[in-house]
């Protein structure tokens, strides 16, 4: 009996303690942020809670890990409100049915190009703090004060550079982000747009001529030892870092490493070839809304009242300075000559697909890049090959 | 004294049950929050129980054996005969959920401001306001629209007015009001500032199971995840189903699937056995060595070659990753020195592979060489002094002594250590993630993987996005695969019997 009694007690004791476990609770907003944001939403949640008496809490988690996890615990109720992220997730967020548009309540706030990036089906699902497009990062006491015009201009200087055992041109390799630019420096393209300018994911332009002939560019460069060969992030910013390399392709992220290193260097935009410039991906981060928010009011609410100030974009900026999509504070962060460089290399930019067709594309991309960097096919072949297969897998998953 | 121990070891333990099995029910877990209670159950009947007390020793394993063996086990074969990945992630209550809240804004309608009120009950009522001057009451779903001097308007003047900290607290409950305006629009919250016309897009016949496009009129069947239109487009989001086995359909009858799998298995196998061997050759040579009593300073070599089982193979591998590259890595700078020629270490396949195994014989020789000087240690002095009697060699006593009397002991950890490196993803992983990739192949996959980091590579990195579904078809296989191996290994080898006879 006694034993009974106890066990009784305990059960009692065990469901007061988990009950407020399981409560999911409205009326209360939860974001997921990366490092980088977290502690400036913390400021702003805590004006939140001053004007209107509602917490905000913050959770920090690894910006790449956000669109997985959100995919694992937001169907279960557990999920977060607001998350911050990429607009290149729109496309699976969307079709996975995890995120919810956004009313913008002032859209003349935002660079048009950032909010077009979050842009989905005529909705909007995010509102942009960050643009960013890849650009060349050059060492002035190699490439010169202006950089290069031209990749004319930069074979030139690397058969001279080459002799000293050093490099005109590194990137990070394979990775087709960073080399899309040779693609669509002759006109290539990844998918083409239909007469109402909607992505069409069956008319891939990787491969045609002008693609073709860049990705050529790609590998006479590598093949004349002008660029370095096979170089994964950390290899390519050590032999900058170390002043082996003239140029470096990559984005606003690697400003830290490089002036930490003492590189005396300009930031600007990929140089042309034949005449024309190769044109990057715009990328664009912002914050998005789960659908399955218990509360999307209050959350739209925190958006375009307190995330979408000046205030608040300005000291998003100052933690992690990426040049911002918000009209009233570019100003100010534009003076930046590095910001500068960031923002004319991205008015050439075109904004990366963000259609989930654009899934099958990276790998076969990818793996076609790393056939002509490990010299076991020529680029027509083998992006030719990847073209077909992209198709293929699309059709297959009847997008 | 041992009573009050056992009451609170119960206590404790009913605790923790009924902890995770809310948060379960919470998570709408059912099969396993079963599973759960049956457990529980179980626990308290052996414990009050005294005939069932023997079984108490037994109970956690088999508990813990189920909840992390067999229901994954279980759970894998229910998602190889789904469509569970990217653009399928949902369940089809929570799909139509999302499709029945959708509404479109009524475009170019008018936007009317608000005022809310409570009345001494706790019900809110509305006083809306369009950019004409007219004005409605809304209550209960109900509108009004009003007179000039309403007396209505004079009831909400008794009643308390929402500040807007009272709005915003409110807004939960704001925007679940809707209010019929006319036939087909509902009067919604648009924000903190207005509400607006909207329209309802679609509508659910639970009846028949369709999807309803109010507008068009269109009817959408559920069909293979998704609900389809007459003319087969379907809309997004999908949500899970079974689809039966479409999966292995997929994954064997597709050459272009079927080509990478079969060449990925051949590599897995070719892996396993040469990892195992390669480590356990030099683990066993250095072992015997450091066994050798007139060796000097033994216990700071002992100490020295166990270093690289002591750094974490995730800081190996990367400084590895970095030697063996292809321009700038120290072993090819080297050989450019020496022989004058380099190696594509990361890039060709062959090599790719020669670069893992070596990597892999860094980082698993040290334990091999642990478990062969703890096993030498045990074979008897005795047996070497009668075999120099009897004028054995060297080679003869290795022979015919230690290797037989290690085998006894170690053969069960190669065989363990066999599994281990068919399922060694860390090490592809960090050194070539598998590259460099196949070519033709539809599924991303390279020449150095295995099939685990196939699969990994299938769920998370595939054309479609996450692919949960076949991947968990190609788990299937390779669980049977390393199920019939082991089997066929302690089976044949009669290694758990020598064991036994041993120990």
């Amino acid at each position: 009996m006694k034993r009974v009694t106890t066990m009784l007690v305990v059960l009692v004791l065990a469901l007061s303690i988990s009950l407020p476990v399981m409560a999911s609770v409205p009326g209360e907003l939860l974001i997921w942020s990366d490092g980088e944001r977290a502690p400036i939403l913390n400021e702003v949640a805590k004006q939140f809670v001053i004007e209107y008496g509602v917490t905000v809490r913050i959770q920090e988690l690894p910006f790449g890990d956000i669109r997985d996890n959100l995919a694992i615990v937001a169907p279960t109720g557990e999920g977060p409100d607001l998350i911050v992220g990429a607009h290149d997730w729109l496309g699976q967020l969307v079709t996975d049915g995890l995120i919810d548009p956004i009313d913008v309540d002032d859209e003349s706030l935002f660079l048009e190009s950032g909010l077009e990036a979050f842009t989905w089906g005529g909705q909007r699902y995010g509102i942009p703090y960050a643009i960013e497009a890849i650009g060349l990062i050059y060492n002035k006491d190699l490439a010169g004060e202006d950089g290069f015009q031209s990749f004319e201009e930069m074979i030139e200087l690397g058969t001279k550079l080459r002799d000293e055992g050093k490099y005109a041109l590194v990137m990070p390799q394979p990775d087709p982000y960073h080399t899309f630019p040779f693609f669509s420096i002759l006109g290539g393209y990844v998918f083409g747009m239909d007469a109402d300018g909607v992505l069409d994911p069956l008319d891939v332009g990787l491969a045609n001529d002008g693609a073709v002939e860049g990705f050529e560019l790609f590998e006479y460069l590598m093949d004349e030892r002008i660029m370095a060969r096979a170089t994964p992030y950390d290899t390519m910013m050590s032999l900058f870092q170390n002043g082996n390399a003239a140029g470096m392709i990559t984005g606003p992220w690697a400003f830290n490493d490089v002036r930490s290193a003492g590189i005396d260097y300009g930031f600007q935009q990929i140089p042309s070839y034949k005449g024309q410039y190769g044109r990057p991906f715009l990328g664009a981060q912002g914050f998005m809304m789960s659908a399955f928010s218990e509360n999307k009011m209050l959350a739209n609410l925190f958006l375009n009242e307190f995330v979408a100030t000046k205030d608040t974009m300005l000291a998003i900026y100052e933690g992690d300075p990426r040049p911002t999509a918000f009209l009233p504070a570019a100003d100010i962060i534009n003076e930046d000559p590095d910001m500068r460089g960031v923002m004319e290399s991205a008015a050439e930019g075109i904004p990366m697909p963000a259609i989930p067709a654009m899934n099958a594309v990276w790998t076969a991309w990818s793996d076609a890049l790393e056939l002509v960097i490990n010299q076991q096919s020529a680029p027509r072949p083998a992006i030719e090959n990847a073209v077909q297969l992209i198709i293929q897998t699309i059709e297959d998953s009847g997008y | 004294m041992g009573k009050i121990i056992k009451g609170a070891f119960l206590g404790i333990v009913n605790v923790v049950f009924i902890w995770i099995a809310l948060y379960l029910l919470g998570a709408e877990a059912y099969l396993v929050f079963v599973l759960l209670l049956l457990g529980a159950l179980l626990t308290n009947v052996i414990f009050l129980l005294p005939r069932a007390y023997p079984y108490r020793y037994l109970l956690p394993a088999a508990f813990f054996m189920v909840l992390l063996v067999v229901y994954p086990i279980v759970y894998t074969v229910y998602i190889s005969i789904t469509n569970y990945g990217t653009g399928n992630i949902l369940n089809k209550e929570q799909v139509v959920a999302q499709f029945e809240s959708k509404y479109t804004l009524e475009p170019n309608s008018d936007s009317f401001a608000f005022q809310t009120y409570r009345d001494p009950q706790g019900d809110l009522w509305f006083l809306f306001t369009d950019s004409l001057g007219g004005q409605l009451v809304g209550h209960d779903g109900e509108l009004t629209h009003l007179r000039e001097d309403d007396p209505l308007l004079r009831q909400l003047a008794g009643y308390t007015e929402l500040s807007r900290v009272d709005l915003v607290r409110a807004t939960n409950e704001l925007s679940s009001q809707s209010f019929a305006y006319d036939d087909t629009h509902e009067l919604r919250m648009r924000n903190i500032n207005a509400f607006n016309l909207y329209l309802q897009q679609y509508s659910y016949d639970r009846e028949r199971d369709v999807l309803l496009e109010v507008q068009t009129g269109i009817v959408y069947t559920p069909e293979d995840g998704y609900f389809r239109a007459p003319d087969g487009t379907h809309l997004t989001p999908g949500f899970r189903a079974v689809v039966g086995f479409g999966n292995f359909r997929r994954l064997f009858g597709n050459p272009q699937i079927t080509g990478p799998f079969v060449s990925v298995f051949i590599w897995t196998i070719q892996w396993a056995l040469l990892s195992v061997g390669t480590t356990f050759v030099v683990g066993l040579f250095l072992a015997i060595l450091l066994n050798d009593p007139y060796l000097r300073l033994r216990k700071v070599y002992r100490s020295l070659l166990i270093l690289p089982y002591a750094i974490p193979a995730f800081i190996s591998a990367l400084i590895w990753r970095g030697l063996f590259n292809t321009d700038l890595g120290i072993i090819n700078q080297i050989l450019q020195a020496t022989i004058g020629s380099s190696v594509p270490w990361l890039q060709d396949p062959f090599w790719a592979k020669v670069a893992l195994i070596i990597l892999n014989l860094w980082l698993g020789f040290p334990y091999m060489m642990i478990i062969c000087l703890g096993a030498l240690q045990s074979i008897s002095a005795e047996m070497y002094e009668a075999a120099v009697v009897d004028g054995a060699t060297a080679w003869q006593q290795f022979r015919h002594i230690t290797l037989p009397l290690l085998m006894v002991s170690v053969a069960p950890l190669l065989i363990s250590s066999f599994s281990f490196n068919f399922n060694n993803f860390s090490v592809i992983y960090l050194l070539t993630r598998g590259r460099p990739p196949i070519v033709g192949a539809q599924t991303p996959a390279g020449h150095t993987d295995i099939l685990i980091s196939y699969t990994y590579r299938l769920a998370f990195e595939s054309g479609r996005g996450i692919d949960y579904g076949l991947a968990s078809a190609v788990t299937l296989v390779i669980f049977l695969i390393t199920g019939a191996i082991t089997f066929f290994n302690f089976r044949f080898t009669g290694a758990l019997e020598d064991v036994n006879k041993n120990v």
